[in-house]
């Protein structure tokens, strides 16, 4: 075993050592908690090691298929597709880069915060089965594989969501998610039985040439779109979003959030991936707009009206979900036309950049957000004043996330959202218009929870210690940031481009 | 106070368990030749304890032991996956290497050998052991919760608000 | 359409069917129990199609004991039939333990006062 091998295997890794890790830490976790929290934290830094060897062999060398238990496929052995197949290319990178960098922040950030709770070895282990299951579900390379992967993560993560179940609402609210995740799955189910009832064949590289465009494939097509994009959050599905986010333990809300990014990975990849080449992109692009702002509009009008803080970061979130759906369905919808060379690409530079972008600020927000909550036990915003006198390091972190979510011109959140306006108004002026609307009204949004809750005269409302462990996490988070901040280009040129190709371009060439 | 069935319920229950389990341990071992495997023979084995509950209303002191059986089986299919990861992880080492679970499947129609499976059986032993250990788990949980069985008293509602 | 071919479209009849009742019972029905019945009957119809269409007049199942390999049928959809049921048996165990959750926090497991988070 070399060396080479175990970077070919790097996939596998990334998807296994979570698993290995999640069991290892039930198992020792009864003899020693100590231990089985140093497993914890091996497991998640193994696992982000790995993404980092993926990473730097795709974007150095170029991106391959990994076959379970069977040789590499090529034009000369297909038979391998047969087989349950993971790809790593562009894409997946910066999918698993983005859970990998939110992961790495909520697991540390879990240690000093789930203190007091009982069964901790349960908690890790649900952890590290939902980080094994969203990296699954990005990185896999057939349906069948895909619903296996939807599937732990939603066990996983509504567990996750209910783990505090001495709280009624906990568990309504994962109870809510579970249902509706459930019934996704099971339509997930039932259009890769119509894919697999027509062309035999579950591969994405395999269908991706054998689609030829039926009506049952666009209701295939249809049902995989509604369903994925409810798990994002998008919509008209995003009621369980509050919930979940609101009520699962703070440590892993962003950690939640990831996951339904990571459902919004595999729509983009089903999108461009599988389907784009059969049924017309301009109609596929189109509903993913159409959808993006609705999610813009109604999610940032839901945030206006909360008054509790981790609620209407939630709402929030759903708005940038919107986004990033509207920039990539412009990219989309412009596919294999010439609008994509001038402005399209654009566009999906502008949406894959703010992903990875989010999924950075978001967490933070969520974190710090957290951080205040547990520090003074209030959620409601009208109770919360004056933290900023007892929590500067958190004011810090909240103000960058918040500037970053609004999108003001320093920080990250701008380059992404500026390179969005850039292009969409190619697009349609209309669509930049009302991205600008609510990028102010979540200006003003994010802006009245910070006076409410940081700025004012000092109440003593602050009980509990902040523990250096959490504030080592959000400064992981805001040293990315800083680093986005600093290169926006740096990371467009060699993460995003690469991501682009390997969402387009995916595929191409492995067939005869 | 444990809530429990007749004494003839019991004595059947005593009776059945045995072939039962055994059937589940067939299912299990045979996985790569007939229908059934890991999952199935685990439920087999998982709906003894499902007989034990409903007649005798207990299962002892094994929660733990259950849990743990289940990660070790859990811990030892992952780990028979990765010890393939020299040519490709999931990679059926022992198939046709000799030995146990090593032999050579035969060309064309055949009675099936157990002794041909490689790594599948391993795979599947694995599987029926958490599977069985999780769903007597699970049953034993929901029993309890549901009042079947007694209840320990919980915490209630009331905590502090927490993030 | 002779009757061979009708027979042969019972079974997407009966997913049909299936799927709407199971769809219907999750939209309409308050109670919390009815909901996760009617995600397995759902399950069921879902099962049911993928069975069905794996289904071939005149092969053989795959079992290496019975038949010659090119009279037996693919096997992948029976495998993803296999494995839904498996995480269907998760997802259930799931749901219910939530509920019995919820009825010991709100006493009642009727949708309508099972709806605080918004509070």
């Amino acid at each position: 075993m070399t060396w080479d091998t175990i970077v070919t295997a790097s996939p596998t890794f990334i998807l296994g050592l979570p698993l290995l890790f999640a069991f290892l830490t039930t198992l020792v976790g009864r003899f020693s908690k100590r231990l089985g929290k140093l497993l914890f934290g091996v497991g998640l830094l193994l696992t982000t090691f790995f993404v980092g060897v993926m990473s730097y062999q795709v974007l150095t060398d170029g991106s391959w298929f990994y076959v379970f238990g069977a040789e590499q496929p090529s034009p000369e052995n297909l038979l391998s597709f047969f087989r349950i197949t993971f790809v790593a290319d562009g894409f997946a990178v910066l999918a698993t880069l983005t859970i990998a960098i939110t992961a790495l922040a909520a697991g540390i950030y879990s240690y000093s915060f789930m203190k007091g709770e009982s069964g901790l070895n349960k908690f890790y282990t649900l952890f590290l089965l939902t980080l094994a299951g969203v990296n699954g579900m990005v990185l896999t390379g057939d349906l069948f594989n895909l619903f296996v992967w939807f599937e732990v993560t939603s066990v996983a993560s509504c567990a996750l969501v209910a783990f505090r179940n001495y709280k009624g609402k906990s568990v309504e609210a994962g109870l809510k998610y579970m249902v509706l995740s459930t019934v996704g799955g099971l339509f997930v189910l039932f259009s890769i039985g119509l894919l697999y009832g027509q062309y035999g064949v579950l591969n994405y590289a395999l269908l991706r040439e054998g689609i030829t465009g039926t009506f049952i494939d666009k209701l295939a097509l249809g049902i995989l779109v509604v369903m994925f994009a409810m798990k994002s959050s998008s919509v008209p599905m995003q009621m369980w979003a509050p919930d979940a986010y609101g009520e699962a333990p703070g440590s892993v809300t962003p950690f939640i959030a990831i996951t339904s990014m990571g459902s919004l990975f595999v729509l983009f990849r089903l999108l461009f991936g599988v389907f784009s080449v059969s049924i017309s992109p301009a109609a596929s692009g189109s509903i993913l707009i159409i959808l993006g702002v609705l999610s813009m509009i109604v999610g940032v009008t839901m945030a206006l009206v909360q008054s509790d803080l981790k609620r209407l970061i939630a709402y929030l979130s759903v708005s940038q979900i919107g986004y990033m759906m509207m920039a990539v369905g412009v990219g989309l919808a412009t596919l294999n036309t010439g609008e994509y060379e001038s402005f399209g690409e654009l566009a999906m530079q502008g949406g894959l950049f703010h992903m990875i972008n989010d999924g950075v600020y978001k967490a933070l927000l969520f974190l710090s957000a957290v951080a205040v909550v547990h520090a003074t036990g209030i959620r409601s915003l009208n109770e919360l004043g004056g933290v900023a006198h007892k929590m500067p390091y958190t004011t810090f972190f909240f103000l960058l996330g918040a500037l970053s979510i609004a999108g003001i011109p320093p920080l990250s959140g701008f380059s992404s959202k500026l390179l969005i306006y850039k292009s969409v108004y190619l697009y349609s002026p209309i669509l930049v218009i009302i991205a600008l609307v609510v990028s102010i009204i979540t200006l003003a949004i994010i802006g009245k929870a910070f006076f409410n809750a940081f700025l004012g005269p000092n109440q003593g409302l602050v009980k509990n210690h902040i523990s250096k462990t959490m504030l080592l996490s959000m400064g992981i988070l805001t040293a990315v940031l800083v680093l986005f901040t600093l290169f926006p280009n740096v990371v467009v040129t060699e993460i995003v481009s690469p991501a682009i190709e390997g969402l387009i371009g995916s595929f191409e060439g492995v067939l005869p | 106070m444990n809530w429990e069935m007749s004494r003839v319920v019991r004595t059947i229950t005593d009776i059945l368990i045995v072939p039962m389990i055994i059937f589940g341990i067939y299912l299990v071992l045979h996985g790569h030749l007939t229908p059934g495997g890991g999952f199935q023979g685990g439920a087999v084995i998982a709906s003894s304890t499902a007989l034990l509950i409903v007649s005798y209303g207990t299962l002892g002191k094994h929660k733990k032991d259950l849990s743990s059986i289940e990660a070790v089986g859990l811990t030892l299919f992952i780990l028979i996956a990765f010890f393939g990861i020299g040519y490709t992880m999931f990679y059926n080492y022992l198939a046709g290497t000799g030995g146990i679970f090593g032999g050579t499947v035969p060309a064309g129609p055949n009675p099936g050998y157990i002794n041909t499976g490689g790594t599948v059986t391993l795979m599947n032993l694995m599987v029926g052991i958490e599977v069985s250990a999780a769903l007597s788990l699970i049953l034993w949980m929901m029993s309890r919760e549901s009042g079947i069985m007694e209840a320990k008293d919980k915490g209630s509602e009331g905590m502090e608000v927490k993030g | 359409m002779s009757w061979d071919a009708f027979f042969m479209t019972m079974p997407y009849l009966a997913v049909v069917i299936l799927l709407s009742i199971g769809l219907y019972t999750v939209l309409f029905k308050k109670n919390l129990i009815k909901i996760i019945m009617g995600i397995a009957i759902m399950q069921n119809g879902a099962n049911l199609f993928l069975v069905s269409l794996a289904y071939r007049d005149g092969y053989y199942a795959p079992i290496f004991t019975s038949a010659e390999s090119t009279d037996m049928v693919m096997p992948t959809a029976h495998a993803l039939t296999l494995t839904s049921i498996v995480i269907g048996l998760a997802t259930t165990a799931l749901m219910l333990s939530f509920t019995i959750m919820i009825k010991r926090h709100y006493g009642s497991i009727n949708t309508e006062d099972v709806r605080r988070c918004k509070e």
